[in-house]
């Protein structure tokens, strides 16, 4: 059990340096910027940063095959131990950047993970980068490993790696963002919605129809807040200072349109503090689509 | 907030001259159609609070109040401001201090002096703190001559020009150590006219470019709950309202120019509100709430992903720009820059 939990190590750590290694490389593409949204390398003199993001993502892409290919038999004894000792030294290394990143500049994400590491650095990225360089010591030693013949050391091998990477994703904040980023439904008050559509929306409507004949000329006022649109027009026929409100729901079918007669009175909803004594409420009239 | 040149659409319905009849406006148009403010939420628990509510709105005072005005008289014991609602003597207790780049004794002030005086909840004429000619700059660099910047704070101000004090200058490198045309910046210091003259940085540079923001993910807590962050503060312009928030997330589709130069849609993903909106803001640092009018885009608070380091780390970056009085009647101080806060939609 010992040997098969040393064994898996290997590919584990070479996935979590692919995937911090890709994910740090995405990140640089969109922001062109080879440094940014890196941590540790803010604990450079600023002229050193670059080249400690360099080396930071071309070691993470070089260990990562490097203790693949030396972990079979094309690798001899010495080189496999070499590149895992590099790689425990990478972890060390970063376990003790992310202390000082803590301490010095707690308002920075550790960069871990590129775009996914943007909350600041936690007990559980540090915990993480010690079980990794822990996992890292663990490997010095191994002899060269094979795949597993299909059976129970092989089920036992799949399942060591599955439970260590849970134990991993429960280390990561950039987990839950992640799968928050995955599943992630926008909701009606961050959804873009012009002011155009929502003017579409209730020239279709019938409500709109209905009480057209009060409308008079363009919106006075139109805003968006959370999930309506609030569209005022000046009301014809009326008494002076009435208004015609519509307001339309943020939704991509068949909105919800609603419209209402404003007085010039200020608003009286339930517990709202009223100026005057004796006023009377604003809603003349109301209606839903 | 004041149009630049005249030339800008903005703020026909952003902040602005008139934004206090049209936060009113808006809120009885919207009274008139829906029986709630915010359809379909249900409300912080401090937001359905009619005290909370009253002191928001001014008419109360049980939290700080705030004064700015000239200097026209200064005894050991007795300040005397001037503004446009006229004098106003102050009493200046034992434990009284005033910042002018640094904690000094009250008695430094002369006449003349832009002062913030800050009165303590309850009190009507005593001055607890005074900040003498501090000022704030926050935006993108768009030029660079030695120690002096110029820098862009969104289309509606006009460009600020800031120095960097020879004695600070090490101290704001620190944190800023990228000083060049389209970085971002954030300078506190005091105001020599136009100019600022940079002592304390108010946070640390974001390591991205303005235009080349990272993409954060959204948050939504706002309908259902609150949203904690950073809260800010901004210079008065003189025409907007005293009190009030600058939000980071007006809908750009309401027509709002007030998009910081050079800059995409910003890394704040918050829920869209609009001038007149109410947020009840709560300072987590010091327990104090009050119910907020929004009065304009935060349009460069959007731009920082930057956290604030006031009583802990604050989860994410800037989700307020307060004014000056709000941010010093909520218990923030001035020259620390921000506070940890949590805004919910208020009523």
């Amino acid at each position: 059990m010992a040997v098969a939990i040393r064994e898996i190590q290997i590919p584990l750590l070479a996935l979590v340096l692919l995937g911090a290694c890709a994910a740090k490389l995405a990140r640089t593409v969109r922001t062109r910027s080879v440094n940014a949204g890196l941590g540790p390398t803010e604990l450079f003199p600023r002229r050193l940063r670059r080249l400690a993001a360099i080396a930071i993502c071309c070691t993470e892409l070089a260990l990562a095959p490097a203790l693949i290919l030396t972990a079979g038999r094309f690798g001899s004894h010495e080189r496999g131990d070499a590149v895992r000792l590099a790689t425990a030294v990478l972890f060390l290394i970063a376990l003790c950047g992310l202390v000082e990143l803590r301490e010095h500049r707690p308002d920075l994400g550790c960069g871990c993970f590129g775009d996914l590491s943007v909350k600041p650095v936690g007990i559980r990225s540090i915990a993480r980068a010690g079980l990794l360089a822990v996992a890292a010591l663990v490997t010095i030693g191994l002899p060269p490993l094979h795949l597993p013949p299909p059976g129970a050391r092989a089920a036992t091998g799949l399942g060591i790696m599955v439970g260590e990477l849970l134990l991993l994703a429960l280390l990561s904040p950039e987990a839950g963002e992640a799968l928050m980023r995955l599943g992630y439904t926008e909701p009606c008050e961050l959804r873009e919605f012009t002011a155009k559509r929502a003017l579409t929306a209730l020239h279709r409507s019938r409500l709109w129809r209905k009480q057209s004949a009060l409308v008079t000329g363009e919106p006075a006022d139109m805003w968006r807040e959370l999930c309506w649109w609030y569209l005022v027009y000046p009301a014809s026929g009326q008494a002076p200072g009435t208004s015609l409100v519509f307001a339309v729901q943020v939704k991509q079918h068949r909105p919800a349109i609603r419209s209402a007669l404003a007085g010039p009175e200020p608003p009286s909803w339930p517990g709202q503090p009223v100026p005057d004594a004796g006023e009377v409420a604003p809603v003349m009239r109301s209606a839903a689509f | 907030m004041q149009d630049r040149g005249g030339d800008l659409t903005c703020c026909a319905r952003c902040g602005g001259p008139g934004t206090a009849a049209r936060i009113a406006d808006r809120r009885r148009y919207k009274a008139a159609v829906f029986s709630s403010p915010y359809p379909g939420l249900t409300l912080w628990p401090g937001a359905a609070d009619p005290a909370a509510r009253t002191e928001g709105l001014g008419t109360s005072a049980p939290f700080p109040a705030v004064v700015t005005g000239t200097a026209t008289d200064v005894s050991p014991h007795v300040l005397v401001v001037a503004n446009a609602g006229g004098e106003q003597r102050f009493s200046l207790p034992t434990g009284a201090v005033a910042w002018r780049g640094k904690l000094v004794p009250p008695t430094i002030i002369r006449a003349g002096d832009q002062l913030t005086v800050r009165i303590p909840a309850g009190r009507r004429d005593v001055a607890d703190k005074i900040w003498v000619g501090i000022g704030r700059v926050t935006g993108t660099i768009v030029e660079r001559h030695g120690d002096s910047l110029l820098v862009d704070e969104g289309a509606t101000k006009p460009p600020q020009a800031v120095v960097i004090s020879p004695g600070a200058s090490s101290r704001i490198q620190v944190r800023f150590p990228r000083l060049e045309p389209g970085h971002l910046v954030d300078v506190i210091g005091l105001r020599q006219g136009a100019t600022l003259e940079a002592l304390l940085p108010a946070t640390s540079q974001p390591t991205y470019r303005a235009d080349r923001m990272p993409r954060l993910s959204p948050v939504t807590g706002l309908t259902y709950g609150s949203i904690s962050g950073s809260a800010t503060w901004h210079e008065p312009t003189g025409l907007a309202p005293a009190e009030g928030v600058a939000y980071p997330a007006i809908d750009p589709a309401s027509g709002c120019a007030e998009a910081a130069a050079s800059s995409g849609p910003g890394c704040a993903s918050l829920p869209y509100l609009a001038v007149g909106s109410m947020l009840l803001v709560r300072n987590e640092c010091t327990g104090r709430s009050r119910l907020l009018p929004v009065t304009g885009c935060g349009a460069v608070a959007r731009l920082f992903s930057d956290r604030c380091l006031t009583c802990g780390t604050s989860p994410r970056g800037r989700v307020a720009d307060l004014t000056l009085a709000s941010f010093v009647g909520l218990g923030g101080d001035l020259e620390r820059g921000c506070f940890n806060a949590a805004i919910a939609i208020g009523a």
